[in-house]
Order: C-alpha cells, then structure tokens, then sequence
C-alpha cells in the first residue's frame, strides 16, 4: 500500500515538474556579431515586446567575431547565432554542419562609398582607383570581389588598401579614392564629416550598393544541423518569433529605437526626442491596426524621418536614421526566406576569391526556407 | 685533489647538464602527445581543437607556398625595426632621466599614461596617424617596447653604488669614461633584464597593429584563417609567433650571458 502512495507521489512531482518546467522560459543565447547596435534592434524588440517569452525563450545576447559565431553554434555551445551568408558556406567547406534558417538582411548591406564629385557610378571607372576595405576577409570582400567581377575588372585592376574599420577617417584624410563600407552606416557617418567641413574637399558622398549589381545571400540566423534534426520545433519557435521581432520593428521603428534604449547605452536619449518617438509609436500603433500595405508602411517611416529632421539635428537623429537606412535592407514582402540563387552568386563570389577548397559545398545543405514558409 | 675528483664528477655533471637542456623539448614534447590523446578521444571537437597531425599538414603546406614566410617576414622586420628604434629611444630618454630627476617630474605623467592605456586602444588610431602600411606597426611595437626599457634604464644608472661615483670623480675620470666604465656596465644587468621583457613584447606590438590592418604579416594571417575556418592554420601562426618571442629571448639572454661574463667570473 504505501509502496503504491510512494509510486503515485512521486508520478505526481514528476508531472507536476514537467509542468512546471513546460510553463519555464528555456534560457536561450543568440550570438550576435560586431557590438550592441541599433542595427540589432529586431533582437531587443523581441526581448522587450516579449515576442521570444511568447515563444516560451528568455534570450540573452552575445557579441563575438562571426567565425567564433559560428563555431560556438557548430559545436553546439549556442543554440542560435547571426552571420553573413558567405560565412556559412566558408565553414560548411571546413566541416562545419550548420544551417542558415532565415534571411535577415534581404539585401547585401555591403557598397561602395565615394565623392560624388568623382563619380564612381560606373564600375569601370574604378580601374587604378585605392580602394579601402576593412581586410581582405569578410562581408566587405566579398562584396567588393562581386562588384569587380560585374565591372569585368579584377583586383589587379585597382590599389586595395587594408584599412581596418576606420572607413570615415582614411576616406576624410584622402587616403583612398573610395571604401567599401556597410551602406546603412558608414557614408551616413562620412556625410556628417563632409558636412561639418571635417572631410576634405568632399562636398557630398554617394554610394552604390553590392545589391544594386548582383544578389548575394546576406546575414541570417543560423543553427545547427543537430538542433534542426533533434528539436525542429524550438527551432519553429524561435524563427516565427524572429520573424515577428522584425517584422514589427520594419513596422514601427519609433517603438523599436524605444526598445533599443535598453540594451545600447550608446544611443541618444535627449528626452524631446524620446518625448516626440514616444508619440510616433503610440500613433504609428493605431496607423498599423487599420493593416495598411507594406508601401503605405514606407511611406509613414519617410514621413517620420522628415517630422524628425525638422526638429532635431544630425546628433540626435544619427543613430535612428541609421536604423531607418537598415530597415530599407531588411524588407520585404516575405521576410526570412533565401533563394538558391543568392547562394550560387555568393558561392561563385568565394570561388574567384580563392577561399574554397577543391571539394565542393553543397549549397542545398546550407539552407532551409521549411521554417519561414511554416511562421508565415 | 681537485684532480682526483673531476673524473669522478664529470659524468654526473655532464649528465645532468644534458638533463637540463632536454627539459623544455620533453614538457613540449608531452603537451604535444597530451593533445594528440586528447585529439584522437575527440575530447574536445577538432572545430575548436585540431590534432597535431592537422596542424602539421597546415605549416608543410603554408611552407611549400611560401606564404608562411612571406607574412613571417613582414612581422619579423615590422618586430625588430620597432625593437630597435623603442629600445633606443627608451635608452636614451632612460639615460637622461636617470640624470635629471626633474625631467622625470615632467614626463613621468605622460610616460605612465600612454604606458598603462592598453595598446589595442589606440592601435586603431595609429593607422589613421601613419596610414596602412608597415610603418604604424612599427611604431606599435616601439611604443610597446619603449617602456621596459626606459624604467630598467632609469633603475640601472640610478641603482650604480655611489662609492664608486665617488671613486671616478675623485680620479678626474671625464663624461665619457665614467658612462662607458662605470655607469653602462653598472647598470646592465637591469637593463638587459628590461630588453628580454621587451624582446617578448615586440612580437605583440607587430601583431596588434596588424590585426588593425595588414596584408601581410602573421597577424594578417590569423585574421585570414579565421575567416576561412581554417583553425590549424591560425595555430601555425599563433605557434610561429611564440617561436619568434623565444627566439629573441634566447637571442637577449645569449647577449646577456656573453656581455656580463666579467660579472659571473668576479662573483666566483
């Protein structure tokens, strides 16, 4: 008898733990690249609007360098990790089995950034031009390599100059005649120097844009092949909570720069403006319940950028015009989804770059649209 | 007596002179066969971990093409080049400093500051200062380089007994002869203790402003096999750098050994 009262306590503590643990947000990090950003404003949204607690997930991000990215998730000691396109099949060619779920950045964040005075708009024109890239490695070779290819030149054909991350100074000092740079960012930056009569004889920069040429898969989430295999459903549930995070950042990027506040202490925060945001999401909410269309959403971002100028200056606008300038990379009408031919252009971008091996990568393995097309 | 013992002694001696040497080679040897064991349990992932085997490969083939030179030798001139002009620098500002403690009064502020400021904070910014070729690398490494030396220096020439000050300036002995007879051999042994400490320091410099910005160079080379997942090749830089570092050292304490023969032949 008490034998049978044992069995059935201790069925009832397991069940109830079971509950318990069910009702319990699973501790989740998502590794991130570069340091806390407003660019990263989908993530902080998710948090703070509780769009992941939803999805039954307590996030905590991290910041490393994309190849530590994306080995931690390779062996499993994160779940979760963000990284350009390129990134997942260089590892995938040196055995690392991961899989890029969804597609963040719809389009290559990646151009070119010049005095417009010297008009670079046609490629050709760069021939025996000093280009300056951060190194020869990463987003920005790779969007370089592809905009050479397109102008029929190679990287013969021009002076590169490893620049580390100081594209606004070296170009404002006149050490390069142009820089490749991440085109949401950066020329923001070097107008703002031009502007204050800080950029040399550089009146007005203008840019052009790997994906104005040609359509490489960009920064996405990824996971390992083995969290794909062994819990597909988490993996449903985090993707369809990315996709919601963004989607309403893309939406209200008033409420989202709010969000941000918490988790970049670099961002301005003069309270007017945050007074004058507050009001904007709060109205921007009440224009988003009458489900307008995706253009009609362009259309109000513009509007509020221009009601923001007219108050506030370059200093307190940089960091939100930024998010606005990253937004126009992240739209689209299905988020999330990569196609196979972004994979092939990139895959062909490392090719003449000379970073894969003989063995070839199988392109198919790298990527699945299963969760995206499910969360819509 | 003496005689007597030596043949007796000798090989005991000998023997464990030999032992000595073979120290380091046997602790390199163990930790490479405790990480090939480690390797072959799979104990660690070979993502995070080649085997020594891996590595091996990856610095015979960086070898045959020649690329491991290449970027070896851009570090190797950016390290000694550096080397030269902050050892020189930090001698001869040690020197003056040592000689007038008001300069020191003036300077030591600054001195201190740009010293305890950690290098990679101001890396990026010697790029923009002196563009992106060699030259800001070599100057990282002079920065780097420059403090040991100048504190020994400072410590060396003051720590000479005054007694013997005394001593020349009692002979008459000029400028020159009481610098070269007195104070560079007093102060020596401080100051080559300082230059093996900045022998070391020299390949961090050279490898930290590359890591800003180079083509070439093994800094270049760690940012370019990490960026293609090739983990054996960073190691092969990584090791290829520590080689230097101890190459330098020995070449420092080699230096030292030679030079302060007079002081080992007098204590005993």
């Amino acid at each position: 008898m008490f034998k049978l009262l044992a069995i059935v306590i201790i069925g009832l503590l397991l069940v109830s733990s079971g509950v318990v643990a069910q009702d319990q947000p699973l501790d989740e990090q998502i590794l991130l690249t570069f340091v806390p950003n407003v660019q990263f404003a989908p993530f902080y949204v998710g948090i703070e609007a509780g769009y992941f607690a939803e999805a039954g997930f307590a996030v905590s991000l991290d910041h490393l360098q994309e190849p530590e990215v994306l080995d931690l998730v390779a062996v499993g000691q994160a779940n979760y990790g963000v990284v350009s396109g390129e990134q997942v099949i260089l590892a995938r060619s040196q055995n690392r089995d991961v899989v890029y779920v969804f597609e963040w950045f719809q389009q290559y964040p990646v151009g070119l950034v010049y005095d417009r005075a010297l008009d670079l708009s046609d490629l050709g024109d760069l021939r025996d031009k000093t280009i300056g890239i951060p190194g020869r490695f990463g987003a920005s070779y790779s969007g370089l390599t592809a905009l050479l290819h397109d102008a029929n030149l190679t990287e013969t054909d021009i002076e590169v100059s490893e620049i580390g991350f100081n594209a606004p100074e070296v170009f404002c000092l006149g050490l390069v005649d142009a820089a490749v740079v991440y085109i949401n960012n950066e020329p923001l930056q070097i107008q703002q120097l031009a502007d204050a009569g800080d950029c040399g004889a550089v009146q007005a920069v203008a840019t052009t844009s790997v994906a104005s040429q040609v359509d490489l898969v960009s920064n996405g989430l990824i996971i390992s092949r083995a969290l794909l295999d062994d819990d597909p459903a988490a993996v449903q549930r985090m993707v369809g909570a990315y996709a919601k995070a963004l989607r309403a950042t893309i939406d209200n990027p008033a409420a989202a720069y709010l969000a941000s506040l918490a988790h970049v202490e670099s961002l301005p925060r003069e309270q007017s403006f945050l007074d004058m945001l507050e009001a904007a999401a709060e109205a921007q909410s009440d224009f988003l319940s009458e489900l307008p269309s995706r253009a009609e959403v362009a259309d109000s971002r513009a509007e509020l950028a221009s009601q923001l100028q007219s108050r506030f200056g370059s200093g307190s606008l940089a960091q939100f015009t930024i998010l606005l300038n990253t937004i126009e990379l992240w739209d689209a009408d299905q988020l999330g989804s990569s196609d196979l031919a972004s994979w092939q252009a990139m895959h062909a971008t490392l090719q003449r770059m000379g970073f894969l091996g003989e063995a070839p990568v199988e392109l198919s393995d790298a990527f699945s649209n299963q969760f995206v097309v499910a969360a819509e | 007596m003496q005689s007597q013992h030596k043949p007796g002694l000798r090989p005991a001696r000998y023997g464990r002179k030999w032992l000595r040497m073979l120290a380091p080679l046997g602790t390199i040897l163990f930790i490479i066969a405790l990480w090939q064991v480690i390797a072959s349990l799979e104990l660690i992932s070979p993502i995070l971990l080649p085997a020594p085997a891996a590595v091996a490969s990856a610095l015979a083939k960086a070898l045959a093409d020649g690329s491991l030179l290449k970027h070896a030798a851009t570090t190797l001139e950016e390290m000694l080049v550096g080397l030269c002009i902050g050892v020189g620098f930090g001698l001869t500002l040690g020197y003056v400093i040592a000689k007038a403690p008001l300069l020191e009064n003036l300077l030591s502020p600054l001195i201190v500051a740009f010293q305890s400021t950690p290098i990679v904070a101001y890396a990026p910014l010697l790029v923009i200062w002196f563009g992106t070729g060699v030259t800001g690398k070599i100057v990282t490494t002079a920065i780097i380089v420059f403090f040991p030396t100048l504190v020994n220096t400072i410590a060396g020439i003051r720590g000479l007994d005054p007694s013997l000050a005394d001593l020349f300036r009692s002979l008459r002995a000029s400028r020159w002869q009481t610098f070269w007879q007195l104070e560079l051999p007093a102060a020596l042994p401080v100051i080559l203790a300082g230059l093996k400490t900045s022998s070391t320091l020299a390949v961090i410099g050279a490898v930290v402003g590359e890591f800003v910005s180079a083509r070439y160079g093994l800094g270049a080379l760690v940012m370019a096999a990490r960026s293609r997942y090739d983990t054996p090749l960073v190691i092969v830089s990584a090791l290829t750098m520590t080689t230097f570092a101890l190459a330098l050292y020995s070449l420092v304490a080699y230096i030292e050994w030679r030079v302060l023969a007079w002081r080992r032949r007098s204590t005993t």
